[in-house]
């Protein structure tokens, strides 16, 4: 190859080298003005999309809980309070092999299936990045043990105190405080703010779930700064939660203790309450449970307590529907005053059985042969059925149910507990209503001695006999005096509005149930005793069919009557009013009405 | 010519009588090439102390791999292209050896066979072979003075492949991608007949589906991540959202050096090395990413002149190449961390800690120089 050749060769392999040059430069221009787009992109236009993203990214907010409010009696005294248990925890984010440690932790400690899905349900549900998972919510002392020796197996899982309620009696106040249980999904969602702990313990029943509001206080926040491993770098601020208040319960500890122990063996509901104000001072129902169980979630007692056929976790007192049977009688009497249908010489013959003109139904009383002629005063005393089934004859259902309805019943008291029942003030619509057949005279007759429809709760009755007792006036029922320094105010709910010759007159009638040789209660009289006023009654849960004896019914426990009293005292000041409602007690004077003496007994010596 | 200099250029007479400056910048080659290089690595280090966390020592090891590596770039530029240009060619076997030793014999403590442990050093025989490889090629095509054949193109092509599969077997995706970019680059650059080229990428997009199937599972995740980042934020897609997030969050002047909570955080993962680029964007925000971008593009430039004022074909061929490569690492390194393209592992030039990279892309520049050099001895 010659010199010129050579060189022109030379010159085309270089304007061949600068094409390719600039032919490369292209696709590196082109991913040039890609990435410059995107940094725009990233950086510019959307950089307070990725601001956020970073400051989330960092920025955790881990709630802090106050620890909840005690509950207290009147004179201070712990009731419920919160004991330290320990916890396992874990935190998933940090754990290497989820289900290899989950299998390994439930072998050793052998951890209950249930447990473990509760586990996986929670991981689901977490309200912020690093929070920690309940494992094990009460951790046994071997449990503890096994895990400490193992623990460096597992570094994201840790034991941590816990918080559990421990009511300090044992189930005396079990239907008061009622119990606490596992917050569940919906708890979460409309807790708003306060946000539930995922393995938060709610109050279930009782003052522990009305006042939840209350005892669980308000949340802090703890705002700290974490790197990408969860691992707190340092805290950027923090509000503590304000401290739950205590509350103090109007509750009487003697009286109660008195209250539930002669319920023992029994089934049914004791309230004694302060008639000047509407606070409770014992409020039993029975069969009951012991709170514990619930909070600290023993699993062999709650299944005894679910399989109980007497239903220990139903609160008789304030969702016991009963027919109020003759404690009605008082207040149909004032009824029959108030509309000039009765005076109190107004007399009826009383043989033992009452007859309806219309449709010729017999209906009897309880006592065989009757009790002669009664006025008012001895148609209570005795608690004749036959003066009162004339007056509700004459009365009309309409009158009976508005009254009713304007002294408490067919409504809730507004109590401070949960599930309160209305119990039912019925009329001709809520008949057709109900069973679409039409009304007869003969219910109206019935609802005299307060059967048939009729039936009230123990609280409705408790807070109509406090109306007796305040000769008009009825309070709201109370249990919590005070919720931290701060005193509950007392709340009328009604009056009944009579003469004060008819409120005397009514309370004669009342004492002499009991003092009268013929009283009803005169079994519990006592020459030198208090003086109280009361109303037996015995409510029928079958109806006696004509040809059938009574006998024959008692041999069934479950058909008995129930044993009903209502009462207060001590006349002229009365400061207790009670109703003590015995279910299949059979008789009000024999089994309902001495209870009620004790607990007047007890507390009327007390306070001297 | 009156670009060319006079003789005092020559390092090995007369050095004793020429002015200072002129000898130090005879002995530079290139100052601003020498000077945009060292404020880079400079500016490298102080990022690389931030991402590691304020690690002292891994800025002491850098830092010694970054002087170790100018003394390397400095005196490989005093070399006369004519003595290693012929010997060159034969750097293919030395690279195939590499490869196949390395695939033989790794390093124990890593997941994959990338490292070769001498004992007192361990390094990756793949990054040596992207350079040596386009050593070897521009060699071995610049060789003859008449028209290349296309056996030898063939032959090139074998070998760059060859190559391209030992390191695909490591596995290492990323690198095996830069080694066909490094083999192609001198062939392409030395002429290669388009139509061929052309041939071989239908081939090339016709055996696709094959080529995917012979990738690791994890490394057709990588691909099918870049397409969806957020489908799955915390598991493939986990490293792309939060690297653009430090960007993002970066904003135009940034959080402030040591002060990116993505990158102090440990959000960013990988930070040190193939994800620097995020802390960067992250503290020094856009204006930092464009100081580093015209940095770049200033060594793109000085680099590049280099090449199209090269005398001889073979230093075109090797100076235009390297420079290609060197941007090509750029480009991969950036546009996967802003999310354009997939995870790949590929360490941002100069900056990302790691000192085979680094010494390697300095040893390049020692090449780059000393064409430059070699340009006055010619004359």
């Amino acid at each position: 190859m010659d010199e010129i050749s050579n060189f022109d060769q030379k010159k085309k392999n270089f304007s061949l080298y600068k094409r390719r040059v600039i032919l490369l430069s292209i696709p590196f221009l082109v991913m040039f003005l890609v990435f410059f787009l995107q940094i725009l992109n990233l950086s510019v236009f959307n950089n307070s999309i990725y601001a956020t993203a970073s400051e989330n990214n960092r920025i955790i907010n881990i709630p802090i809980y106050s620890t909840r409010g005690l509950i207290r009696d009147e004179n201070e005294n712990l009731i419920v309070e919160n004991i330290v248990h320990q916890k396992l925890i874990i935190v998933p984010e940090k754990t290497i092999d989820l289900a290899t440690s989950l299998l390994e932790l439930q072998d050793l400690l052998s951890i209950s299936d249930g447990d473990i899905l509760f586990f996986k349900r929670s991981l689901s549900k977490r309200t912020y990045k690093y929070e920690p998972i309940t494992l094990v919510r009460n951790l046994s002392p071997e449990q503890v043990a096994k895990y400490s020796i193992n623990k460096e197996r597992w570094p994201s899982v840790r034991i941590e105190a816990n918080l559990v309620r421990q009511a300090l009696d044992g189930p005396l106040y079990s239907h008061i405080i009622g119990y606490m249980g596992q917050v569940d999904t919906d708890n979460i969602s409309e807790s708003g703010d306060f946000k539930y702990k995922l393995d938060a313990l709610i109050g279930k029943a009782g003052i522990e779930k009305f006042y939840e509001n209350i005892l669980r206080g308000s949340v802090g926040y703890k705002t700290v700064e974490a790197d990408v491993h969860g691992a707190l770098v340092r805290q950027l601020s923090k509000v503590d939660p304000l401290k739950a208040p205590d509350l103090f319960l109007s509750i009487d500890k003697d009286l109660q203790s008195i209250a539930r122990e002669s319920m023992i063996g029994k089934s049914g509901a004791v309230i004694a309450m302060d008639p000047k104000s509407g606070f409770i001072k014992a409020l039993v129902s029975f069969p009951d449970y012991d709170p514990v169980t619930f909070n600290q979630g023993q699993q062999e007692s709650l299944k005894a307590i679910m399989q109980n056929k007497n239903s220990p976790l139903f609160n008789r007192a304030v969702s016991g529907k009963y027919p109020p049977a003759s404690t009605i009688k008082p207040f149909l009497g004032l009824l029959g005053l108030n509309k000039s249908l009765i005076d109190w010489g107004t007399s009826v013959e009383d043989n033992g059985v009452f007859q309806v003109k219309e449709d010729g139904r017999v209906f009897k009383g309880w006592k065989e042969g009757g009790h002669g002629e009664v006025n008012l005063t001895k148609a209570i005393t005795e608690s004749s059925d036959v003066y009162f089934y004339n007056l509700a004859l004459k009365l009309k259902i309409n009158e009976i149910s508005d009254f009713l309805k304007s002294i408490g019943f067919n409504s809730i008291t507004g109590i401070d507990l949960d599930n309160e029942q209305t119990g039912t003030v019925p009329d001709q619509n809520w008949k057709l209503g109900q069973t679409g057949s039409s009304w007869y005279v003969g219910d109206t007759v019935n609802i005299g001695i307060g059967q048939g429809y009729l039936t009230a709760t123990p609280i409705q009755l408790v807070v109509a006999a406090s109306a007796l007792a305040n000769k008009g006036k009825a309070y709201k029922p109370k249990l919590v005096k005070r919720i931290g320094s701060n005193q509950v105010k007392k709340e009328l709910l009604y009056t009944i509005e009579t003469s004060k010759e008819n409120w005397t007159k009514m309370e004669d009638a009342l004492i002499s149930v009991i003092s009268s040789w013929n009283g009803t209660a005169h079994n519990i009289y006592e020459l030198d005793g208090n003086r109280i006023a009361g109303k037996t009654g015995t409510a029928q849960t079958s109806s006696l069919q004509e040809e059938e004896e009574y006998s024959v019914i008692r041999a069934e426990s479950s058909r008995r009557d129930h044993a009903l009293f209502i009462g207060y005292g001590p006349i002229p000041d009365p400061s207790l009013a009670i109703v003590v409602i015995v279910e299949y007690g059979e008789s009000g004077s024999a089994v309902a009405a001495p209870i009620a003496k004790k607990l007047f007994d007890s507390y009327f010596t007390k306070k001297l | 010519m009156a670009r060319l200099r006079p003789l005092e250029h020559t390092l090995n007479t007369r050095l004793g009588e020429v002015p200072y400056s002129k000898k130090l910048s005879s002995i530079l080659v290139d100052i601003p090439l020498i000077l945009s290089l060292i404020v880079t690595l400079v500016f490298g280090l102080f990022i690389l102390y931030s991402a590691s966390g304020q690690s002292d020592l891994m800025i002491t090891r850098q830092g010694i791999y970054v002087i170790f590596g100018i003394i390397l770039m400095i005196s490989i530029a005093q070399l006369q292209a004519k003595t290693y240009q012929d010997m060159a060619t034969h750097l293919i076997w030395v690279a195939i050896s590499l490869l196949v030793i390395v695939l033989i014999f790794p390093a124990e403590g890593y997941k994959t066979n990338r490292w070769i442990d001498l004992g007192f050093i361990s390094f990756q025989p793949s990054e040596i072979v992207r350079l040596m490889l386009p050593l070897s090629i521009a060699s071995f095509l610049t060789r003859k003075r008449t028209r290349l054949l296309l056996k030898d193109w063939l032959i090139v092509v074998l070998a760059i492949f060859v190559c391209s599969f030992l390191v695909i077997k490591q596995p290492d995706l990323g690198t095996s991608i830069i080694i066909i970019i490094a083999g192609f680059l001198p062939v392409f650059l030395a002429g290669f007949p388009l139509f061929y080229l052309f041939s071989f990428f239908l081939i090339f997009f016709l055996m696709s589906p094959f080529l995917w199937g012979a990738l690791k599972e994890y490394q057709q995740q990588r691909i099918i991540t870049l397409f969806n980042p957020d489908v799955d934020p915390l598991g493939a897609g986990w490293n792309i959202s939060q690297s653009k997030t430090a960007i993002g969050s970066g904003g135009i002047s940034g959080k402030g050096y040591l002060e990116g909570t993505q990158s102090q955080l440990d959000f960013i993962p990988e930070s040190h090395s193939d994800f620097i680029f995020a802390v960067l964007g992250e503290e020094f925000g856009f204006i930092g990413i464009l100081f580093l971008i015209i940095l770049y593009a200033f060594i793109f430039y000085r680099s590049l002149k280099i090449a199209l004022n090269s005398k001889s074909e073979f230093g075109r061929v090797l100076v235009g190449s390297l420079t290609f490569i060197f941007m090509v690492y750029v480009f991969i390194n950036i546009l996967m961390v802003v999310g354009i393209i997939p995870v790949v592992g590929v360490p941002l030039p100069l900056i990302s800690q790691g000192g085979t990279s680094m010494l390697i892309h300095l040893l390049s520049f020692g090449f780059i120089l000393s064409i430059k050099r070699s340009n006055y001895d010619i004359n």
